[in-house]
């Protein structure tokens, strides 16, 4: 996935919907920036799928040796797809985070949570400030 | 010279054969064990545990122990665990007949002085605390909060108010946001003001009628001492709500302040660090509490009573919130806390905190010529540094200038805590060291941050372990020895 | 002040560097109105001297060990310790170091950190090992929590009443501020009612907690026990007796999800209470839900075999209040006792002391149990510990007396079990010799008789 194309949460998430006959499918990921941040990865905890989130909800958590970081859905769904190969590769999720590092897909059941993320170019900004 | 061959691991010393005791005969007529315990319950083997003689047992341990950096060895300014001398008498004293080997279900009429020595502790610690209602149950700091905060939940489930929240400064140890999770409430972060003290914009945009209590650490992880303490209590008890005091940091107010005087409703003594019980590379601790009267009735069962000169556990007290701890809690740690307070006596406490505030301020004066200290230019009994500038220019991080400092025979400063202070470290020299310790610390300091980057980043250097791969023992953990353990990597 | 170097003219140098006038000038941080204007009302210095001998007064107030024969257990207990134990222990590198915030200067304490993690792993059969906790009661406690978090259950507890009639206090106590319910299954004969237990474990329960030998001093069917939690995907925490292991089944080849234990017996003195040590090892799927420190094994940057704390994000200082548990300090100078206890016992030691323990505590039930005025509780078999009746109903009075004559006869269960106020709990150690045993029985025997029946 193209990360220009996508949108972020404050919290580091990226997301993409894609629409095919009304139905809306969201592949939720976290940055770049974020893996970055949190330096080398060591455990990932992931949700059932069938779980129904609400946007903001916490989802699953990555953790490096001394942080722990929560992941927050984008968007209101069920949990469609686990990625479980992550948490035995970690490393996909800095060599390949919008891609072969996504980490669920959502049937999305509402998504008027996306008017509060962020574009690309706003997303750059609030890293430029944490950084 | 580290001796390899002791400090292999127990189990590849193990030789099948060997032993480290002998058991006396059976004294008693022997019977088949099969008439004693049905055979389902015994084991088949006996558990698979090393095999070494008691020399053996000795050399590997005792080269162990070699390995350590201590209080009794070195400079050791672990800023928030007041690494204080711990006094040998303690030890003896705590260790002799008559206190060391009293069984906890002992009748009373048969452990009048221990009673009496655990009164009279209840009594200096209301004292001390300007809180009269002592219990000494609680195990650690730590429980000591936990332990509190049921105290409250209990007062406010009684007056029936629903109070769900307790809020504690986001400078604040994590034991007291996991401590409020385990009593059952939710936990609220407040802010730090630029200045280092409780953010009161914040704190009032937190405040209303469902917190139970406000805990703080004062003086606070930064070393400061909250000038606002009365008017953040007056706030607080204005919505009904009550002061925790988290007194990790009692040793720089002994005898100078009390907490039961600025407010405070509860709180708990940290004594393996205020009072010197050793603190045993890692425990015990204890952490007694002292609450007001009115919380007095909540206090956890038993607490030591006198009557007429005798002494006795007291169990009915109905709205106690039961029991946090098995027997009476731990008494050894309490003895030695007994001994260090009746060593120093009313003004010798006092000189502690006096000597911990001056070296503290002394070492600071000379440290902040070395690393910026942004929370001022005084002190109490430690200062939060930072290498952020440091980080910036030359790429030397906080834990590269405690590593180093390791190599020059200094425990290194506690790290990245408080969370509000980018790469810091924060440093706690305590009263029981000398000026010419505080200065060969910052001198060597100084000389460090003129190290190249690339060195400092490899250190330490002198120690037989270097840094350790901590990425690979938390993504594969490996937590207990195995057979097939590759025992040939010490021989490298 | 003893431990203080700072002389006159140190202080005056110091004050002068930092830029004041006085040491009072470094408080004025302490707003006036709160500051203590005099000086603590405590009593005055005593110098080391004058501390022995007023530490020398109180202890001779005491009966202990040395001056009376101690038949009381309930926990705690008057097991042997190897002078080994005592020799290391007080080696100020150990006991005036702390947590190894540091690994490169605290090797030692972390290989025996994870020398005592595999040695308790090794004893109880179970995968993994913390570094300790504070005491029994507070890890049967942390283990329940534990569950309710790994079931995701925190509806329901179940535990029956031959547990620690203490650590179900503290369950109490911990459990009320959550809003979980603690049932009390009734216990028959001096164990685990099963029928009882098996109605009262469903759906909404999250473990159940079991002590094998349990309070009384009996074997409890742990297998059942552990069938009748599973079948409804309850865990099983087991309370065990570490000695006991030298003989008795491995709680983890019993079918405990948890295992906790009180570590005291392990080379620890009794001190009226604590500090003692608190063991907890659990199935490898939990380890993430493990409470306290825990040592791994890593290499350092050049490949040689060294430990670190792990999992370090399991805790407070990380996770704050989302952490596993609030615990910081643990109990590492005891686990270290425990490591050099085991070490110096090894297989054949633990399983001699665990064999004395119920000879000894079997014949002393015999020599009781023999004379007209006491009974056996219970039927079951006991390893060392077991409950008496007294036919008479004066347990007080009898254990007071017994008391004067310098032998600590045993535990009156009352005060947790009214209904067992005529019963009193025995214990015998590897450490009771035969002569001890017989007056113990003779003291008994020669009791005191109630003035109401023989006036």
């Amino acid at each position: 996935m193209n990360p220009e194309e996508l949108f972020y949460c404050e919290t580091h998430e990226w997301v993409s919907i894609t629409d095919e006959g009304g139905s809306k499918t969201a592949t939720v990921g976290i940055s770049k920036f974020a893996v970055d941040q949190l330096t080398d990865l060591v455990f990932m905890e992931l949700p059932e799928p069938g779980t129904e989130v609400a946007a903001g909800d916490e989802f699953g958590e990555v953790e490096s040796v001394k942080a722990v970081s929560s992941l927050y859905a984008p968007v209101a769904g069920k949990i469609l797809e686990v990625n479980h190969d992550l948490p035995d590769k970690l490393e996909t999720l800095s060599e390949d985070p919008y891609g072969a590092g996504w980490i669920i897909r959502l049937e999305v059941s509402d998504d008027s949570a996306l008017e509060n993320l962020l574009d690309y170019q706003a997303y750059q900004k609030q890293c430029a400030e944490e950084d | 010279m580290r001796n390899r061959l002791a400090t292999q691991p127990l189990f590849d010393l193990s030789k099948p054969g060997r032993r480290g005791a002998r058991l006396p005969k059976c004294d008693v007529p022997v019977q088949e064990l099969e008439q004693l315990l049905p055979a389902w319950t015994q084991a088949t083997e006996p558990p698979s545990l090393p095999e070494v003689t008691e020399p053996e047992v000795i050399r590997h341990f005792t080269n162990l122990s070699t390995l350590n950096m201590s209080v009794d060895t070195h400079f050791y300014p672990l800023g928030s665990c007041t690494m204080k001398y711990n006094p040998k008498r303690n030890e003896r004293l705590a260790g002799t007949h008559g206190i060391v080997d009293l069984h906890p279900y002992q009748p009373e009429d048969t452990i009048q002085g221990m009673l009496q020595l655990l009164y009279e502790l209840q009594e200096m610690l209301a004292e001390i605390s300007g809180l009269p209602a002592v219990s000494l149950q609680p195990a650690a700091g730590a429980h000591g909060e936990l332990t509190a905060l049921m105290v409250a939940g209990a007062h406010f489930r009684e007056s029936g108010e629903i109070r769900t929240k307790v809020l504690a400064p986001d400078s604040s140890h994590g034991t007291n946001p996991a401590s409020a999770r385990m009593a059952g409430f939710e936990s609220v972060m407040i802010k730090s003001s630029d200045a280092g003290f409780v953010d009161m914009d914040d704190l009032r945009s937190k405040l209303d009628e469902q917190v139970a209590v406000f805990m703080i650490t004062n003086p606070n992880t930064l070393g400061i001492f909250d000038r606002q303490v009365s008017e953040i209590s007056d706030l607080v008890h204005k919505f009904g709500g009550l002061i925790y005091l988290d007194g990790a940091n009692m040793n720089a107010i002994l005898g100078v302040t009390r907490p039961g005087d600025f407010g405070a409703d509860m709180m708990h003594f940290n004594p393996h660090k205020t009072f010197s019980g050793p603190h045993g590379g890692g425990g015990p601790g204890a952490g007694p509490i002292c609450v007001n009267e009115a919380l007095g009735a909540y206090l956890p069962v038993p607490v030591v009573v006198e009557e007429d000169g005798r002494f006795r556990l007291e169990y009915e007290r109905p709205r106690s919130i039961g029991r946090v701890r098995s027997f009476f809690g731990n008494v050894g740690v309490l003895v030695r806390a007994y001994c260090y307070i009746l060593s120093h006596g009313p003004d010798g406490l006092r000189r502690v905190a006096e000597n911990a505030v001056l070296n503290a301020n002394y070492l600071l004066s000379r440290v902040r010529h070395i690393l910026p200290v942004p929370h001022g230019q005084r002190c109490m009994h430690e200062f939060v540094a930072t290498a952020s500038d440091l980080k910036k220019k030359a790429g030397v991080t906080a834990m590269d200038l405690g590593k180093r400092l390791l190599d020059y025979g200094f425990h290194a400063p506690t790290v990245y805590f408080p969370l509000t202070v980018p790469e810091c470290l924060m440093i706690e020299p305590t009263e029981t060291e000398s000026k010419e310790t505080l200065d060969a610390f910052a001198e060597t300091l100084f000389r460090i941050t003129e190290e190249p980057a690339d060195l400092l980043h490899e250190t330490p250097h002198s120690t037989y372990t270097s840094r350790p791969d901590e990425v690979t023992a938390a993504r594969k953990p490996q937590l207990k020895w195995s057979p097939t353990s590759d025992s040939d990597k010490t021989n490298h | 002040m003893p431990y203080i170097y700072n002389t006159p003219q140190d202080q005056q140098d110091m004050l002068e560097a930092i830029g004041v006038s006085s040491i009072e000038d470094l408080f004025d941080q302490i707003p006036a109105e709160v500051r203590l204007a005099r000086p603590l009302d405590l009593a005055p210095a005593h110098s080391e001297m004058e501390l022995s001998q007023h530490l020398a007064g109180l202890a001779a107030q005491n009966l202990h060990t040395a001056n009376s024969v101690c038949f009381l257990g309930g926990g705690s207990y008057d097991h042997f310790v190897p002078a080994v134990v005592d020799a290391i222990a007080s080696r100020g590198e150990f006991y005036t170091s702390y947590t190894p915030y540091q690994p490169e200067v605290s090797q030692g304490n972390l290989q025996v950190m994870f020398e005592y993690q595999t040695l308790i792993c090794q004893l109880t059969g179970m995968d993994v090992s913390n570094a300790s906790l504070y005491d029994g009661g507070n890890a049967a406690a942390e283990a329940v929590l534990m569950a309710m978090s790994a079931t995701k259950r925190t509806g329901k507890v179940v535990v029956p009443a031959s547990v620690h009639p203490e650590y179900r206090q503290i369950l109490e106590t911990y459990l009320t501020s959550l809003n979980t319910e603690l049932v009390t299954v009734p216990a028959e004969d001096g164990a685990t009612a099963l029928a009882a237990l098996e109605a009262a474990v469903d759906e909404d329960t999250a473990c159940v907690l079991v002590q094998h030998p349990n309070f009384f001093g009996a074997v409890e069917q742990t297998e059942d026990i552990a069938h009748i939690a599973h079948q409804k995907g309850a865990l099983l925490v087991v309370a065990f007796d570490p000695i006991s292991l030298g003989l008795l089944k491995r709680p983890g080849d019993c079918g405990a999800d948890i295992a906790v234990a009180e570590g005291q017996s392990l080379g620890t003195p009794m001190q009226y209470g604590g500090p003692y040590l608190g063991i907890m090892a659990c199935r490898e799927k939990f380890v993430r839900r493990l409470p306290g420190r825990i040592g791994g094994e890593t290499v350092d940057r050049r490949g040689r075999r060294c430990w670190v704390l792990t999992l370090q994000t399991r805790e407070q200082h990380i996770r704050r209040e989302k952490a596993t548990s609030n615990i910081c300090t643990n109990q590492g100078l005891f686990a270290l006792r425990a490591a050099i206890y085991l070490a110096t016992l090894g297989p054949q030691g633990l399983r001699e002391t665990a064999e004395l323990c119920v000879q000894k505590a079997n014949y002393a039930r015999q020599q009781i149990t023999q004379l007209d005025r006491f009974a056996d509780a219970f039927s079951r078999p006991a390893f060392k510990e077991f409950v008496v009746r007294d036919r008479n109903n004066q347990v007080g009075p009898m254990l007071r007396d017994a008391a004067e004559q310098g032998i600590l006869a045993g535990i009156p269960l009352q005060k947790w079990y009214p209904h067992l106020s005529d019963c009193f709990l025995v214990t015998v150690t590897e450490q009771r010799t035969k002569q001890q045993i017989e007056a113990l029985a003779n003291c008994l025997a020669n009791a005191q008789q109630p003035t109401a029946i023989h006036a």
